[in-house]
């Protein structure tokens, strides 16, 4: 019986991925079946024109705007062994955000108004969401940039850790209070995400005083291996969006007491 | 006249800031068109041009000094993208299965079906090629352009993507069917004319 090729058929065709013995049938039913033959035709012209087409161009000045953002990134890289300098900073913003979280699950629990939430440089007007959802947003850059650092540092260089450890106490604080958070407001992917990183930040901080080279192999292979960074820069880049989205929804509605949703 | 890309590298890698800035003016603009290929919006290529970048700044020595730069930052860059697919991956499959297949690109695509009074209308091709990928889930995308595009078996598409072959075949198979059922009406017009 000769029935007609399967579009699936005529795909595996065109990509030359027909199965060794069914090519000869496959092959053999084109050149009898003008149907067949045309059906191939068309896919072909179709093909041809996704090929003609022209990428994506990226928006004038891109190479500016991908610098302006990669240089800090190389900055950290280069200054892995300045941390001492800024990490006051670092904690300082980090307190900052567990207090702004701790205020804010503690007005979850009362089902006041979170006050506390407030901060100086931000007015009155701005609800406890989006200040939460910025913090938690702060969190998540500062942690990929400990991580990117630990993971382009040198293995001989596994000293780096100890350097590390008062800073990883510091985010493990507030990523449990950030996952807390989720967990009760059942977001399970950003939960997920948050739980797979308290346990490298644990290792960090909890990390020998005489870390080895190993020791920072096996970390660096578990950031790696379980796509940590790319995970946080998803998650990251999904609060950025929820951000942007509440400032919009914050013009037509009412400010909501739902914190990370 | 333009320093050539070999001499550039070489000061990069001696730690020029300069030069690595050079490189990253030179070649972003194409590593974004590749990576808005393969993931299908602004912001995931934005994202993976950055991670390129910092695994090219990162792997800068073991680059070989005969070899093309921009191919090696196109390998790096299709690697960072199918890495962001895979992640991404994860974290629908985690929140709900169907999200792969109803993602936001094919909510961008949702209202652009193609109609003859619509592809009558379209002189762009290469507008109406981009508007039938943007109806493609991510996974058909990256499945999709591996295949096509990159040139990468079936085998070796699944393999990077982490699926098996058959699930392989058939995010080509709904790839390949829905950029001919967009584009066919294009071909026809353009057929007549």
């Amino acid at each position: 019986m000769n029935t007609h090729l399967t579009e699936d058929e005529l795909i595996l065709h065109y990509y030359g991925e027909t199965e060794r013995t069914d090519v000869a049938r496959v092959e053999s039913h084109l050149a009898s079946c003008a149907e067949c033959r045309f059906a191939n035709q068309q896919l072909r012209q179709v093909m041809t024109l996704v090929d003609s087409a022209a990428p994506v161009e990226a928006p004038p000045g891109f190479e500016r705007i991908a610098w302006a953002r990669l240089e800090p990134a190389l900055d950290g890289n280069r200054s892995r062994w300045k941390t001492f300098f800024w990490f006051p900073q670092w904690a300082l913003a980090g307190g900052v955000a567990a207090l702004v979280l701790a205020a804010f699950v503690a007005g979850r629990v009362s089902t006041v108004d979170p006050v506390p939430a407030h901060t100086p440089g931000m007015t009155a007007t701005v609800d406890s969401k989006s200040v939460l959802q910025a913090e938690v947003g702060d969190h998540l850059d500062r942690t990929q940039m400990m991580l990117m650092e630990l993971a382009n540092t040198d293995t001989d260089h596994s000293d780096v850790l100890a350097g590390e450890q008062i800073r990883a106490v510091d985010l493990v604080a507030a990523n449990r209070l950030i996952r807390q958070s989720a967990e009760q407001n059942g977001d399970v992917v950003i939960a997920d995400v948050l739980e797979d990183l308290e346990r490298v930040l644990m290792e960090i901080a909890n990390a020998p005083a005489n870390a080895s080279s190993n020791d920072l192999t096996d970390l660096q292979s578990r950031i790696t291996d379980e796509d940590l960074l790319f995970r946080l820069r998803v998650i990251a880049s999904e609060m950025r969006q929820r951000t942007l989205n509440g400032r919009a929804t914050s013009d037509r509605v009412p400010a909501k007491k739902m914190p990370v949703s | 006249m333009e320093e050539r890309d070999a001499s550039v590298v070489a000061r990069a890698r001696d730690g020029d800031r300069d030069a690595f800035h050079a490189l990253v003016d030179r070649h972003s603009r194409y590593i974004y068109s590749l990576a808005h290929r393969m993931t299908g919006n602004a912001q995931d290529a934005e994202d993976v041009v950055q991670e390129a970048w910092l695994k090219a700044h990162k792997q800068l020595s073991r680059f070989e000094a005969r070899a093309d730069f921009r191919t090696w930052m196109h390998r790096i860059t299709v690697n960072c993208s199918i890495d962001l697919i895979r992640a991404r991956r994860h974290r629908e499959d985690a929140h709900d299965p169907m999200d792969l297949e109803q993602g936001p690109l094919s909510e961008r695509g949702a209202d652009q079906q193609a109609t003859p009074e619509r592809v009558a209308a379209s002189v762009q091709i290469s507008d109406r090629v981009n508007e039938a990928l943007g109806l493609l889930t991510a996974l058909e995308r990256a499945a999709f352009t591996l295949r096509h595009v990159e040139g990468m078996s079936i085998e070796e598409v699944g393999e990077k993507l982490g699926l098996k072959t058959s699930a392989t075949k058939h995010s080509i198979f709904r790839a390949v069917k829905k950029m001919r059922a967009a584009l066919e009406p294009l071909v026809e017009t353009q057929g007549r004319t």
